[in-house]
């Protein structure tokens, strides 16, 4: 009597594995290369250029952060995720009302609803902000709208999908005391998926944090269009300085959302209920 | 039995503290209502929010949205391989990205590093989950001047943040009693890893992977603009020069790009994580 051992148990076929999946992206990324038409080795270029440029880059130009200019231009990226986080996500809320199915006036709405943020969520954030700064023109309010149409692709199928999973009992108790469509909404759903979107609104503030710095090298306004303008004038020392300062503000907006997002998930009761 | 007074208490009791807690919520609730419009408003007046040029926008975007259509079909083959450079540029990346996170993920779990070697790689992560990869090209483009290469590199270490960090995670959230099964048969820390590590994070480096693929279309066709060539060029250069037909059938493109990549990855996605693939 033997035992059965499954044949892909046996070693000498999980090695053949093994090195057919190395063997398998070692071939596709020289495929890929080759298509690219760049040679690994152009990757390791004259080490003059880095050297050069490391000599451009440091000491970053401190007396930079002296200036006032600098934090306005902080401030106007925060602002810009603020408000696009706000409103895209006020937007995003009220469209997925009308996208869930427990809460549409009508199965067609939902569907209208529902392609309009699939179409807003696979549009290109840089096809947005082009057309945006004809409309509006240069600046930050260009990048704002475009972080707002951003967020409210992503973050109204999301609503949806939580006002979708809310408990069915509570929204047919308040349906069998005679509470109307915006009663039942007030009363049974809103209580139950707030905690949840203001946690997401935290992330999305966090994410558009990081948006806003390509929409300003675009001309979107903000610490993007302060460095793009640096580079532009080939000042690397102000580069760096705006680099070092870029960083500095995600890492600590991300702490920051991030503990508010934990708090606010583990003590639903900070929350309207 | 009990008197109909205290039967009226019990009931009324329970609607005192609900009515007392309605106030008090109130409160809160007026209180964030109000930092909330005051913060709205100093960003509003800081980013010249302006209801007029939205509105005048609104009126000129339409016919400008007008000249948008038709697209220019005809552009439609030559556009292919700009758009093909897009995707490849992705691709190459995520599995550059997903190479080079393994070790770094490797060296930032708690326990398999030493407590330096884990602080230093965990900041050189963190690090780079800051910076954004447009801004890394910037510098790149400096050194390699226009092209694929800097687009490629900046993408590529841009993966590791997010991989990299995921996946350490994922390494210490590992039961420890697996890790010390195969050590205490007398394996050496390399066949710990080979054994008892890897085995357990393949298919959350692979899912993870294709998130970040999606991720990186995005970007790339960002990185694009700026002067990583590919399908993000062609629509910036045609919407600059006032080509709005060329510019509309590149987003079109674009779009079905965007579209066709989430479909697949979350197809892929699935068949890993429900163990189909990779077994």
């Amino acid at each position: 009597m033997s035992i059965e051992v499954p044949a892909s148990a046996l070693p000498s076929r999980k090695l053949r594995l093994t090195i057919f999946y190395i063997l398998a992206i070692v071939t596709a990324l020289y495929l890929l290369f080759w298509f690219l038409d760049l040679s690994p080795s152009s990757v390791f270029v004259d080490f003059r250029f880095v050297n050069d440029l490391a000599h451009q880059l440091f000491p970053p130009n401190l007396a930079l952060f002296l200036k006032s200019a600098l934090f306005v231009s902080v401030i106007e990226t925060l602002s810009m995720a603020f408000l696009g986080t706000v409103g895209g996500g006020g937007i995003a809320l009220i469209f997925a009302f009308f996208a869930a199915t427990n809460t549409t006036p009508h199965p067609l709405v939902r569907l209208a609803v529902r392609t309009m943020l699939a179409m807003q969520r696979s549009i290109p954030q840089l096809i947005v902000i082009l057309v945006l700064l004809i409309a509006v023109g240069i600046g930050p309010f260009a990048g704002v709208l475009a972080l707002a149409i951003g967020s409210m692709g992503m973050y109204g199928k999301f609503f949806a999908d939580t006002i979708e999973q809310a408990d069915k009992a509570m929204l047919e108790s308040v349906q069998s005391v005679g509470g109307t469509r915006m009663q039942t909404i007030r009363y049974a759903v809103l209580p139950q998926v707030m905690p949840s979107f203001v946690a997401n609104l935290f992330y999305a503030f966090d994410h558009n944090l990081r948006a806003a710095i390509p929409l300003g090298i675009f001309g979107g306004g903000g610490i993007g269009f302060e460095l793009e303008f640096a580079r532009g004038l080939l000042h690397y020392k102000d580069v760096m300085a705006y680099t070092s300062l870029i960083v500095v503000m995600i890492t600590v907006m991300e702490r920051i959302s991030d503990w508010a997002r934990r708090s606010i998930i583990t003590q639903p009761q900070l929350i309207a209920k | 039995m009990v008197s109909p007074s205290v039967m009226l208490f019990r009931q009324e009791l329970p609607f005192l503290e609900w009515r007392k807690g309605i106030a008090c919520q109130r409160w809160k609730q007026a209180a964030i209502a109000a930092v909330l419009l005051s913060l709205t408003a100093l960003t509003s007046w800081r980013c010249n929010v302006d209801v007029q040029s939205f509105i005048s926008g609104v009126d000129k975007g339409i016919p400008l949205l007008g000249l948008f259509f038709p697209p220019e079909w005809s552009r439609l083959v030559g556009m292919l391989q700009p758009l093909a450079v897009t995707v490849v540029l992705a691709m190459a990346a995520t599995i550059l990205g997903m190479c080079l996170s393994l070790p770094c993920a490797l060296a930032a779990s708690s326990n398999l590093a030493p407590p330096p070697l884990r602080l230093a790689m965990r900041s050189f992560i963190a690090l780079e989950r800051g910076l954004p990869e447009i801004v890394q090209l910037l510098l790149l483009i400096a050194i390699f001047g226009l092209g694929v290469v800097p687009g490629l590199i900046a993408l590529s270490i841009g993966s590791i943040g997010m991989l990299a960090k995921l996946l350490a995670d994922g390494i210490e959230e590992i039961e420890p009693s697996m890790l010390e099964s195969v050590a205490g048969t007398g394996a050496t820390r390399s066949q710990v890893i080979r054994y008892a590590v890897i085995p357990q994070i393949l298919p959350a480096l692979f899912a993870n992977g294709l998130f970040q693929f999606e991720f990186n279309v995005r970007t790339s066709i960002i990185l694009g603009a700026i002067g990583a060539g590919g399908i993000g060029y062609v629509m910036r250069t045609s919407m600059l020069s006032m080509d709005y037909s060329t510019a509309c059938m590149a987003t079109l493109l674009t779009l079905a790009l965007v579209f066709f990549t989430e479909r697949v990855s979350d197809f892929l996605r699935a068949r890993i994580l429900s163990g189909g693939l990779l077994r």
